[in-house]
C-alpha cells in the first residue's frame, strides 16, 4: 500500500491543482497509523471476531487480512448474478 | 427545516454531477431535483434530526448495535409486502426489535435485491415516531378518540348486527384485502359468507379484474402465465401498459439481464416511462387505443405470414375469424386512431415474430379501461398467433400489483366466487361447506331470500350501492355500513362522489395498520358513526403469500403486534364471536375442527391446510406449510432461470410450487412454473390449455387436435375435463384405491376430496385432469367476441366517438345500473373545455393508496409533493412554469392543485398524475382529520378525487387511466 | 490488495432508490441527509441515464486535502472516513468533493452546520467497531462484519456494484463485454485514476 506519507503528498498535489489550498506542506495532512485514528481506536475490520457482531455470515481467521479479504472476494460475487444464473 | 438547507446544497450538488458526466448531455432536469427542491416540512422526524449529538440520530435501534450488549439475535425470513414479485428480506431481530435488514442473496426470485419500498421496509418496525393508528379509536364530535377493543368490538358489533336484522345482510359491505395473506384472505372470504353476503371484494377488482377474466377466458387460468425469472429466456420483450421500473423494479433484473444476453425490449406507452428508458424501441399512444396499436402490429404478423400456422391449427380456437377484424385495422387506420406509425408497427411485429420466443407484459395500463377486457385479450391473440403461449421466454408475462393480490384473486374475498374460482353456485357453497366444515343448511339461512348466487357490488362501485336510487338497484337494501379492512379509498375513482357516499353511511369501520385516507375524509364530512381498528402487519403475523409468477412463499413473523394492533385473523375471529359464528369460522362441528385457536388466534398453518383441501381447481391443494417452509429454508438449491430445485431436499420441485400444484401434498407435484406448455410432463408442470367451454362450439372442434398433449399423455388427442364418468368408460376407475372411490363418485375432478381423481390422471396416465382443449381467439359470452376498439366515455376525440362508439348501457350489472354510451353521448364534446387526456400511475417509493409508504421517512422524503407531468408546449400555451401550483380541473367539477413538473415523458395531448397521494382536498391539507400522530408525512391530493365515471362491460374495472381534464395556472 | 470502490452501472440503474433507502435503514440517516442519491440525466427523453452517487472513496481525496482540521484519514482498504468528534462543520470537504458527497446535518434551531456526514462504504469510523457509539455517530460497519455496502447489496437491478476494486471492475467488464457497449463508467477515473494508471484496473470494454 501507498505510506501515509506518500499519500500526503499526493493529495496536496492535488489541492494545489483544484485552486483550493494555497500550499502543499505535508503538515497539513496527519500522520495516519492503520488501526487507530488520533488514539482513538479503530479496529481494522479482519481484526474483529467474526461472528462477534450481529448475523455475519462471512468467514475469516481474526487477524489474517488475506483471508477476511477473500471473505469478501467471494461475497462480492453476490453482486454478479451470473455466477448464480450461469449465461 | 433540514429541507431548506437540503434545497440549497442539491442544485449545487446537481449541477457539479452534470458537468462531470462526460458524454451524457443533461438536456432535462430530473424529476428528484424537481421534486427535492420544493421540500416540505416533515414533523415529528425533521425536529428529531436536530436532536443534539454528532450525527443527530433518530437514536432508534436503541437495542441493537452490539451482540456483546447480550439479547437474543434471531433470523427470520420474510418477504416484502410492497408488490407481487415477492423479494425475500432475513429480518434481524434483538430482544424482539427488528434491527438489522439482510439481503437473501439466496433467493431465486430477487437475488438480494431490492427497490427503495423493499429496502425500507424494516421501517415496519420502528416504534418511535410511528405514524401507525396505535389503538382502537372512535368518531365523537369530529375528533378521533381512544376507545378499548372490547369496546370497539361490541359496538361495531352491535351496529352491524342491528344493520343486519333491520336491513338484511347485503345492507354491508366488506372490502378485504391483497395484503393480507393467503390463510388471512381466505379466512375473509368465508368470514363475510358466514355472515350472509356476496357484498365483498378487493384491490383485484380495480387492478388485473379485467385481466382475469378475459385470460382465463381466452385459456383457461386467469395468471401470469410464466415468470419474472422465465423472461431471461425470451428473445424479444414487449411491454404494453406496464412501467415495470417503477412498479415492478426488480423485475427488471431479470428483463435487463435478458436484455444483456440479447433480447430486444419493447415499450409501447402514452408516456416515455423509466422502462422506455431502458428500451431498444419507444412507441407513444394514444392513451386507450390499445387495441387498434396490438391488432395494427398483428396486421404486419399476418401480412408477412409470420403466423405459427400449425400452433394455431392444433391449439387456438376462431383465429380466422378475428383475422378477419384484425386485416380491417391497416396502417392509415391504425395511424388515424393511435398516432403509431406503419413503420413503428412493422418493426414491433418484425422484432416479436423474428425473436422467439418473445415475450409480453402488461398491467394497469391496459385492464383500467372501459373495454380492459377486450384489451387484454387482443393481447393474448397477437400471442396465440405467434405461438409463444406455454412456451419458456414466452407467454403472457401479467405482472400484478399487491404482494398478495394474486392469492387473494385466487383464494379471497370476491364478489363472484368463493375460493378457487368456484363461483357462487349452489354446487360451489356445497363443496366449500362440506370442506369447512359447516351446516349447508345454515349457511343458505345466513343470505337473504334469493341473493346467495348473485355476484355481489364490487369495490369500484360500492359508492353507487349507497346512493343509487333504491328501486334501481338489484338488491333490497342500500349500503348502510362499509368495512374498509385492508384497502385505501384513493385508489377508487369519483372521489368527490365518494365522500357524499361516505356521508350516507351508517357505519364507517376502518381495519388497518394505518388509518389510511378513509379515516381523514370520514372526518372531514361526519361527526360520529367511524370505527378505527389497528390492524397487525404482515410482519406482525405469519402465513403463505403468492408472487405474481404463482409461487408460495411462507412469511415468519419477525416481531410482535406493536402498539394494540391485533392480526386480521384475531379480529375476524372476535367479530365472528360477536355475530355468533365463531365455530363455522373455524370448523367446528361433530366433534371435528378444522382451525385450532389460540387466545383468540386461529393457528395460521391450520387455515393453510384447510386451503389445501378444498381448491382443488387451481392447484393450492399441494402446498402444504411444511413444504413452503422447506422451499424457504433451501432458497439457494432453485435454478434462476428456471425455478426448479436441482438436487437438496426440495429436488425437482419448482420455487414456491407455482400454482397450480395439484393433488395432495404427498402427490409431490412439483408446481407450474410455466403454464400449458405441452413440452412438459403434467408431473414435471407441463399441461396445455384448459376445456372450459364445452367440447365444440358450432359444430367447431373446441379440443385440442390430435397430437397436441402434454408430454408422455396416455391420452393423444384433445380430451374433456375429468369427472367419474369419464374416468369409469376409460377404464381408468380402478387406479383409484377404495376409499378414493368412495369420496370421488359422483365427483370430479375438482370437488372429489381425496385427490384421487387429480392423482390416476396425473400421476398413472400422464393426463391434465382439467382437460386439453383450445385457447380460445373468439370468447363468444363476452360482449365483444372479438375485441373491438371502443372510444373511452371521456374521448377526446369526437370524430373517433361517432366511428367507435362505446356499449349500450347496462341494467342491472354486479347489482346496480351501469352506464356507458348514456355518458358518452352526453359528453362528446366535452375535450373543448377539457382538452387535456388525464392519466395516472406509480411511483417507485410509493404503493397504492400510499397511506403506509407515505408515512415511511426514508420513502417520504424522496417523494415529497403530488405533481402533475405536463408537456412543456400544453405548459406554455397556458403561462405554466416548472414547480408552480397549478389546478387540475376535470368534467366531475373537482380540481386538484398540485405542482407541475413540465417534462416531454408525456406527449402535448396528455397529462400524467401519479395515484399514491391523499390527505389533501381540493387545495385544502387534511391534516387535522387525521388521528394525531398517525398522518402520513407527505400529504397531496389524490388523483382519484377527481377522476370520472366509467367501467369494464365485463368486470366493472374502473377506467383511470383515459379521462380528461384541464390545467390552470394556480391563483391565489 | 483490497481496494474497496463503487461502480454504477448505467446501462441498469433504473433510478428505483433502492440503494438510497436501504443506506438510509442501514445507517439511520436522518431526514434531509443524503449519503447517496440517484441523479438522472435526460429526465424524461430519450437517452435517459441514472447512476447512484455517493462518496466515491477517491484514491487522491480532495476533501481529505482541503479540510482544515484534518478530520479525513484513509483506512488500509482504501475507504475514506472522518472524525466527527473534530469536525468543526466548516462544508470545504463538499466544496472540494467532485460528487457533492460530504452532507451537513442542521445543527440547531438557528440554521448552524452540524457536522459532516457522508458515505463511509458502510465501514462506520474512529470508534471501537459496532459499539453502540460507533454506530450512533457513523452508522453501521458491515465491512467489519465480513459484509460488503448495503445499497450495493441491495440494489434492484445490480447496476450498482461496491467491494473491492478488482473484483467489482471484474464483474462489470464481464457485462460490458456482453452487451457490447456501456463500458465507460461515470466518475471511475476522476475518482480512482485514469484506467491506464498502474494498480488503478478500470474497467474494459467495447468502446471504452
Ligand atoms: S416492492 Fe416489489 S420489487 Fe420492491 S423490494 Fe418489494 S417485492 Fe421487491
Ligand atoms: S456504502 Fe453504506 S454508507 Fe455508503 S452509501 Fe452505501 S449504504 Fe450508505
Ligand atoms: S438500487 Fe440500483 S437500480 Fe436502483 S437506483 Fe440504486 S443503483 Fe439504481
Amino acid at each position: 500500500m501507498i505510506s501515509a506519507r506518500k499519500l500526503a503528498v499526493a493529495v496536496a498535489a492535488l489541492a494545489v491543482t483544484a485552486g483550493l489550498a494555497g500550499c502543499g506542506e505535508t503538515e497539513q495532512v496527519i500522520v495516519y497509523e492503520q488501526g487507530k485514528y488520533q488514539g482513538k481506536p479503530d479496529t481494522r475490520p479482519w481484526e474483529n471476531e467474526p461472528g462477534a457482531s450481529l448475523y455475519t455470515t462471512s468467514k475469516w481467521a481474526k487477524g489474517d487480512k488475506s483471508s477476511w479479504e477473500s471473505a469478501l472476494r467471494s461475497r462480492s460475487q453476490n453482486q454478479n448474478e451470473y455466477v448464480r444464473i450461469g449465461d | 427545516m433540514l429541507l431548506t438547507r437540503k434545497s440549497a446544497s442539491a442544485p449545487s450538488a446537481q449541477t457539479r454531477l452534470s458537468r462531470g458526466l462526460a458524454g451524457m448531455l443533461a438536456k432535462t432536469i430530473d424529476r428528484r431535483s424537481f421534486l427535492k427542491r420544493s421540500g416540505v416540512a416533515v414533523g415529528a422526524s425533521a425536529s428529531l434530526a436536530t436532536l443534539a449529538g454528532p450525527f443527530n440520530m433518530i437514536g432508534r435501534a436503541e437495542a441493537a448495535s452490539d451482540k456483546s450488549a447480550g439479547g437474543k439475535v434471531e433470523i427470520k425470513r420474510t418477504v416484502c409486502t410492497h408488490c407481487s414479485v415477492g423479494c425475500a428480506i432475513d429480518a434481524v431481530v434483538q430482544n424482539g426489535v427488528w434491527v438489522r435488514h439482510e439481503p437473501v442473496f439466496d433467493s431465486p426470485l430477487n437475488l438480494g435485491a431490492h427497490c427503495a419500498k423493499g429496502a425500507a421496509v424494516r421501517e415496519h418496525g420502528v416504534t418511535e415516531n410511528s405514524h401507525r393508528l396505535k389503538y382502537p379509536m372512535k368518531l365523537e364530535n369530529g375528533k378521533y378518540k381512544r376507545i378499548s377493543w372490547d369496546q370497539a368490538i361490541n359496538e361495531v358489533g352491535d351496529k352491524l348486527l342491528a344493520i343486519r336484522k333491520e336491513s338484511g345482510p347485503d345492507a354491508s359491505y366488506w372490502i378485504g384485502s391483497s395484503k393480507h395473506n393467503n390463510e388471512q384472505t381466505y379466512l375473509m372470504c368465508k368470514f363475510v359468507r358466514l355472515f350472509g353476503t356476496n357484498n365483498t371484494d378487493h384491490q383485484a377488482r380495480i387492478c388485473h379484474s379485467t385481466t382475469v377474466a378475459g385470460v382465463a377466458n381466452t385459456w383457461g387460468y386467469g395468471a401470469m402465465t410464466n415468470s419474472y425469472n422465465d423472461m431471461q429466456n425470451a428473445k424479444a420483450i414487449w411491454f404494453m401498459g406496464s412501467n415495470a421500473a417503477e412498479a415492478h423494479p426488480v423485475s427488471m433484473l431479470h428483463v435487463l439481464h435478458a436484455k444483456e444476453a440479447g433480447a430486444k425490449i419493447i415499450v409501447a406507452d402514452p408516456r416515455f416511462t423509466r422502462t422506455a428508458a431502458k428500451a431498444d424501441h419507444f412507441v407513444r399512444i394514444r392513451s386507450g387505443t390499445d387495441i387498434p396499436v396490438i391488432f395494427g402490429v398483428l396486421y404486419h404478423v399476418f401480412k408477412n405470414g409470420w403466423e405459427d400456422k400449425q400452433y394455431i391449427h392444433d391449439r387456438v380456437y376462431g383465429m380466422e375469424k378475428v383475422k378477419d377484424e384484425v386485416m380491417k385495422w391497416t396502417p392509415e387506420r391504425v395511424q388515424e386512431v393511435c398516432g403509431v406509425s406503419e413503420a413503428d408497427c412493422y418493426k414491433i411485429a418484425e422484432t416479436m415474430a423474428k425473436n422467439r420466443p418473445s415475450s409480453i407484459v402488461w398491467c394497469m395500463g391496459q385492464t383500467q379501461h372501459t373495454i380492459g377486457n377486450a384489451m387484454v385479450r387482443a393481447f393474448c391473440i397477437f400471442q396465440l398467433a405467434l405461438g409463444n403461449i406455454g412456451k419458456m421466454g414466452g407467454g403472457a408475462n401479467i405482472f400484478r400489483g399487491h404482494d398478495n393480490v394474486q392469492g387473494a384473486t385466487d383464494i379471497g374475498p370476491n364478489p363472484d366466487s368463493l375460493p378457487g374460482y368456484y363461483g357462487i353456485i349452489p354446487g360451489a357453497f356445497a363443496h366449500w361447506a362440506k370442506v369447512w366444515n359447516v351446516d349447508l343448511e345454515w349457511l343458505k339461512k345466513q343470505y337473504a331470500a334469493g341473493m346467495m348466487n348473485k355476484p355481489g357490488i364490487t369495490v369500484s362501485r360500492w359508492i353507487d350501492g349507497v346512493t343509487e336510487k333504491n328501486e334501481l338497484i338489484d338488491q333490497d337494501p342500500n349500503l348502510r355500513a362499509v368495512v374498509f379492512w385492508g384497502h385505501a379509498p384513493n385508489s377508487q375513482t369519483r372521489g368527490k362522489e365518494m365522500v357524499e357516499a361516505m356521508k350516507k353511511l351508517d357505519l364507517l369501520v376502518v381495519i388497518d395498520p394505518y388509518p389510511s385516507a378513509t379515516a381523514a375524509m370520514a372526518a372531514m364530512i361526519r361527526k360520529d358513526g367511524v370505527y378505527l381498528l389497528p390492524a397487525a402487519t404482515q410482519f406482525e403475523t405469519s402465513g403463505s403469500v403468492t408472487a405474481s409468477n404463482r409461487s408460495l412463499q411462507w412469511r415468519e413473523k419477525v416481531i410482535e403486534p406493536l402498539f394494540e394492533a391485533k392480526p386480521d385473523q384475531t379480529i375476524m375471529y372476535l367479530f365472528a364471536k360477536k355475530f355468533g359464528f365463531a365455530d363455522q369460522l373455524v370448523g367446528k362441528k361433530d366433534g371435528k375442527q378444522n382451525i385450532q385457536v389460540v387466545k383468540d388466534e386461529p393457528v395460521i398453518e391450520d387455515i393453510t391446510r384447510e386451503f389445501n383441501r378444498g381448491t382443488w381447481t387451481i392447484g393450492y391443494t399441494g402446498q402444504s406449510p411444511e413444504r413452503l417452509k422447506l422451499h424457504m429454508k433451501h432458497m439457494n438449491t432453485f435454478d434462476v432461470k428456471t425455478l426448479r430445485a436441482k438436487g437438496g431436499p426440495c429436488d425437482g420441485d419448482y420455487f414456491g410450487l407455482p400454482w397450480p400444484c395439484y393433488g395432495t401434498p404427498e402427490m409431490k407435484h412439483p408446481g407450474s412454473p410455466n403454464l400449458y406448455m405441452t413440452e412438459r410432463h403434467v408431473m414435471d408442470g407441463g399441461g396445455n390449455f384448459r376445456a372450459n367451454f364445452g367440447v365444440e362450439k358450432d359444430g367447431i372442434n373446441l379440443l385440442a387436435e390430435d397430437g397436441s398433449h402434454s408430454k408422455g399423455a396416455e391420452l393423444t388427442t384433445g380430451y374433456p375435463e375429468f369427472d367419474h364418468v369419464l374416468l369409469k368408460k376409460l377404464g381408468w376407475w380402478d387406479d383409484l384405491t377404495e376409499a378414493e372411490k368412495t369420496a370421488a363418485e359422483g365427483k370430479n375432478w375438482k370437488t372429489d376430496l381425496s385427490g384421487g381423481i387429480q392423482r390416476v390422471v396425473m400421476k398413472v396416465h400422464g393426463c391434465h385432469p382439467f382437460g386439453n382443449a383450445k385457447a380460445r381467439a373468439v370468447v363468444w359470452n363476452f360482449p365483444d367476441a372479438i375485441p373491438l376498439h371502443r372510444e373511452p366515455l371521456y374521448s377526446p376525440r369526437p370524430d373517433m366517438v361517432d366511428k367507435y362508439p362505446t356499449h349500450d348501457d347496462k341494467k342491472a350489472f354486479w347489482r346496480l345500473p351501469t352506464l356507458f354510451k348514456s355518458v358518452q353521448e352526453k359528453n362528446k364534446n366535452i375535450s373543448k373545455e377539457f382538452p387535456l387526456i388525464m392519466t395516472s400511475g406509480r411511483l417507485t417509493e410509493f404503493e397504492g393508496g400510499g397511506e403506509e409508504t407515505r408515512s415511511n421517512p426514508w420513502l417520504a422524503e424522496l417523494q415529497q409533493d403530488m405533481f402533475v407531468e405536463i408537456n412543456p408546449k400544453s405548459a406554455n400555451d397556458r403561462g405554466i412554469r416548472e414547480g408552480e401550483y397549478v389546478w387540475v380541473k376535470t368534467p366531475t367539477g373537482a380540481q386538484l392543485k398540485v405542482k407541475a413538473m413540465v417534462t416531454e415523458r408525456v406527449g402535448a395531448d396528455t397529462v400524467f398524475l401519479p395515484f399514491h397521494f391523499s390527505g389533501w382536498w381540493m387545495g385544502k391539507d387534511m391534516l387535522d382529520y387525521y388521528p394525531d400522530g398517525a398522518a402520513p408525512i407527505v400529504r397531496g391530493e389524490a388523483v382519484n378525487t377527481a377522476t370520472t365515471y366509467g367501467y369494464d362491460a365485463v368486470t366493472m374495472m374502473q377506467e383511470t387511466k383515459t379521462t380528461l381534464c384541464q390545467i390552470e395556472k394556480f391563483q391565489g | 490488495m483490497a481496494r474497496m470502490k463503487f461502480l454504477c452501472d448505467a446501462e441498469r440503474c433504473i433510478e428505483c432508490n433502492g440503494c438510497v433507502t436501504a443506506c438510509k435503514q442501514e445507517n439511520e440517516v436522518p431526514w434531509g441527509v443524503n449519503r447517496r442519491r440517484v441523479v438522472t440525466l435526460n429526465d424524461g427523453v430519450p437517452g435517459e441515464k441514472s447512476i447512484s452517487v455517493a462518496c466515491m472513496h477517491c484514491s487522491d481525496a480532495p476533501c481529505m486535502a482541503v479540510c482544515p482540521v484534518d478530520v479525513f484519514y484513509r483506512t488500509e482498504e482504501g475507504v475514506v472516513l472522518h472524525d466527527k468528534d473534530m469536525c468543526i462543520g466548516c462544508g470545504y470537504c463538499f466544496y472540494a468533493c467532485p460528487f457533492g458527497a460530504p452532507q451537513f446535518p442542521q445543527a440547531g434551531a438557528f440554521g448552524m452546520r452540524g457536522k459532516m456526514d457522508k458515505c463511509t462504504f458502510c465501514a462506520g469510523g474512529p470508534e471501537k467497531d459496532n459499539s453502540k457509539e460507533e454506530f450512533a455517530k457513523y452508522g453501521s460497519n458491515r465491512l467489519a462484519q465480513g459484509k460488503l455496502p448495503a445499497c450495493a447489496e441491495m440494489c434492484a437491478t445490480k447496476a450498482l456494484l461496491g467491494g473491492d476494486g478488482d473484483v467489482i471492475a471484474d464483474i462489470f467488464r464481464d457485462r460490458a463485454l456482453k452487451r457490447g457497449k456501456g463500458a465507460e463508467v461515470w466518475g471511475w477515473s476522476t475518482a480512482y485514476g485514469k484506467p491506464d494508471k498502474a494498480q488503478q484496473p478500470a474497467p474494459k470494454g467495447g468502446k471504452s
